[in-house]
């Protein structure tokens, strides 16, 4: 739509770097509040200029901390720093920082319209009239709000707010973007709708952006990388393919969607569960050595004795003919997703299994199952200790 | 649509109430213009109370105008500010300070100006002057004003406003300027009424901290209801009540602002 208006030189004082984005590096940073809560535990984090990162991560784990200690809102422990490019901000208020923030709250002016709530930042940096008005009205032009400019806020609707709040952030050019939880208000359809918009506004304009989100999908949607936190420490950074198909603790593995959990062990480089036998070669994921020295899953340490926790999504497991099963189960519910039925199953493991089947298979409440196991899609943890806490912690 | 008798009944006792409050009011209006109170309005309306309370008592009704002014200015520069800090860093000291500060509605206004009179009565030329009453009335309006913005401050989430605004590169004083200000205009209009009516009506207080030279309008009324013919305080009554009337109107206006928001538009569907 309108690239242009991003591409065309602007004043100095808000102009992106040559790039297209600013790289940021937090070292050796902490967050410890007055009140002693340390809501950061020491971590190092680099986001790529023009990456579009994600904090992903259950409530109260720290993503919005992170993200205000690069905003400037708070400042990292003695010790920490934080640079955008070569630029040292770590003592820099959020004033002079040149980042774009958008809240989970909007947190628009009520007093003015959207077209000032826009300007606001460009009045503030002093640009001149004819250059202010311009940048405001290609800035509603993109996000497709130009017929609400002389709107006031409170005759929004929730996902044009949204979208208000967005052209704001960006009308200023900031080094970086930083979202926190933006979609989180909005219901489900309009989210996955906004989700697409600021999925491809963010490639377009190729900035720096940092978005936190609780949603596994929202994440896997908008990240170039995914950061899945856990109490205030990184439990794990990678693309969201590592992230899905990879994950180096049970704890990832779990926020990430794969749900069903059986307990196993491993003997002589095979999963043994009850009668069944599975080559640790076939499984798709086998992390059988300490999964913070060893995070590659091909490391020799694999054919370890010892417990292990498998998880699997719902295609993990697979109804088939009796003769081919290698375990039973009984349906406890069905639910009808449309392209899939979902079943609940019970008997396999300590706890209800889900998997999904064919929505045309002819399948009732209470019917016993024969299934089989799709090694290509498990994900087995040796047990340790730690890893188990925390996956039970949660 | 036939209504039954408890309708009539409380309808019937409403208009009685509002009478007994009314009737006095328009009775007292109409002696200030009669001619003669004691042979009634048969003798005539006349403006002539009018003029002689505005020969009498001119300099008293001006200075509580002044001095209503003066503490509106005061409490609003001292108070929005205040309002701020109270709910922007809620701490045991900024909640003791505004406990405090709401004693002075409290304590009988004779108490307060006792209290200032042995304070600050020696100083003769201070004593005297209008700035004496203007600080008893800055102590009694001031958690009217604080009290007001507050609420208004609390309900608008302006931590993220301003930060928000200062992600834009806004500092401190143009955040409060033009994003905290502008917003709480509904609690800073709504107290400024309230100090301007409490203090054109404040009259304990005030009573104890005059002299003959700073008189205000409530003070010269009770005087003129204890030295002057009837005729004369009913007309300094009439003056008041022109005075007062809009300000407790507008005031009433401000409390319901829903009705204001009539006209607005419905917010918007999602798509
Ligand atoms: N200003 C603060 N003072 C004290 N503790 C805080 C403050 N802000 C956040 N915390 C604590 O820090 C932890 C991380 O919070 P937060 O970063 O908001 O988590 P998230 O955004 O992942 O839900 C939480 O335990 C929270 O209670
Ligand atoms: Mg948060």
């Amino acid at each position: 739509m309108n690239a242009t208006a991003m591409a065309q030189p602007g004043s100095q004082t808000v102009q992106t770097e040559k790039t297209g984005g600013t790289r940021i590096e937090l070292a050796r940073c902490t967050k410890t509040f007055p009140d002693g809560t340390r809501a950061l535990l020491p971590f190092d984090l680099t986001i790529n200029g023009g990456e579009t990162l994600v904090l992903l991560g259950p409530s109260g784990c720290g993503k919005t901390t992170i993200l205000r200690l690069i905003a400037g809102l708070e400042f990292p422990d003695a010790g920490g720093k934080i640079t955008f490019g070569e630029d040292d901000v770590t003592r820099q208020s959020i004033e002079k920082r040149r980042v774009g923030m958008v809240f989970q709250s909007y947190a628009l002016f009520p007093n003015m319209t959207v077209a000032e709530n826009v300007a606001y930042g460009l009045k503030v940096q002093k640009v001149e009239r004819r250059e202010r008005d311009e940048r405001v009205r290609a800035m509603l032009e993109m996000m497709h709000i130009d017929m609400l400019a002389d709107r006031r806020i409170d005759q929004l609707s929730g996902g044009q707010r949204q979208r208000v709040a967005l052209a704001r952030a960006i009308a200023l050019r900031p080094r970086v973007l930083l979202l926190d939880e933006p979609l989180t208000a909005l219901d489900a359809k309009l989210r996955v709708k906004l989700r697409t918009e600021i999925n491809s506004l963010l490639r377009k304009l190729g900035i720096t952006a940092i978005y936190v989100t609780h949603d596994q999908e929202e994440a896997m949607a908008l990240g170039d990388r995914i950061v899945v936190m856990q109490k205030g420490a990184i439990a794990q950074i990678g693309t969201p393919r590592e992230i899905y198909r990879a994950p180096l603790s049970p704890f990832v593995a779990d926020f990430v969607g794969a749900s069903n959990r059986l307990d196993g062990r491993i003997e002589q480089n095979s999963l043994v569960l009850g009668d069944v036998k599975i080559s640790l070669d076939q499984i798709g994921h086998a992390m059988t050595g300490d999964p913070i020295k060893n995070g590659d899953s091909n490391s020799n340490s694999r054919s370890g004795q010892g417990l292990a926790d498998i998880y699997f999504r719902a295609d993990g497991l697979a109804i088939c003919a009796p003769d081919q099963g290698q375990i039973r189960g009984r349906v406890e519910a069905i639910s009808y997703l449309g392209e899939k039925s979902r079943l609940t199953v019970s008997g396999i493991g300590e706890s209800v299994i889900t998997l999904d089947v064919d929505p045309d298979f002819q399948i009732a409440i209470g019917d016993d199952i024969h299934c089989r196991f799709n090694p290509e899609r498990l994900t087995v943890f040796g047990r340790y200790p730690d890893a188990r806490n925390a996956a039970q912690a949660m | 649509m036939r209504r039954g008798w408890p309708f009539y009944a409380q309808l019937g006792l409403t208009v009685l109430l509002c009478l007994f409050i009314v009737v006095p009011i328009v009775m007292s209006a109409l002696a200030g213009v009669t001619v003669n109170v004691f042979k009634g309005l048969s003798s005539g309306l006349t403006l002539r109370w009018i003029f002689e309370v505005w020969d009498l008592y001119a300099q008293s009704i001006l200075l509580s105008l002044w001095l209503a002014v003066a503490c509106l200015v005061v409490t609003t520069l001292a108070g929005v500010p205040l309002a701020y800090v109270l709910v922007r860093r809620p701490n045991r000291l900024t909640r003791m300070f505004e406990e405090i500060l709401t004693l002075p509605v409290a304590i009988p206004g004779l108490a307060l100006a006792l209290a200032l009179l042995i304070t600050y009565g020696g100083f003769g030329s201070f004593r005297s002057s209008w700035v004496f009453i203007l600080i008893g009335h800055v102590l009694f309006t001031m958690p009217f004003m604080v009290r007001s913005v507050a609420a208004v401050m609390s309900a608008m989430d302006m931590k993220t406003l301003e930060e928000g605004a200062a992600s834009l590169g806004a500092g401190f004083w143009h955040r409060f300027l033009h994003v905290i200000m502008p917003n709480a205009m509904p609690g800073i209009l709504a107290g400024a009424l309230m100090v301007v009516t409490l203090s054109i009506g404040e009259f304990n207080l005030t009573w104890m901290l005059h002299t003959p030279l700073t008189k205000t309008l409530p003070v010269g009324l009770a005087d003129s209801y204890a030295s002057m013919r009837l005729e004369i305080g009913s007309a300094y009554t009439l003056i008041f009540f022109v005075l007062i009337m809009p300000l407790l109107i507008a005031m009433q206006m401000l409390a319901n602002p829903g009705k204001k928001r009539r006209a607005a538009l419905q917010p918007a569907e999602d798509e």
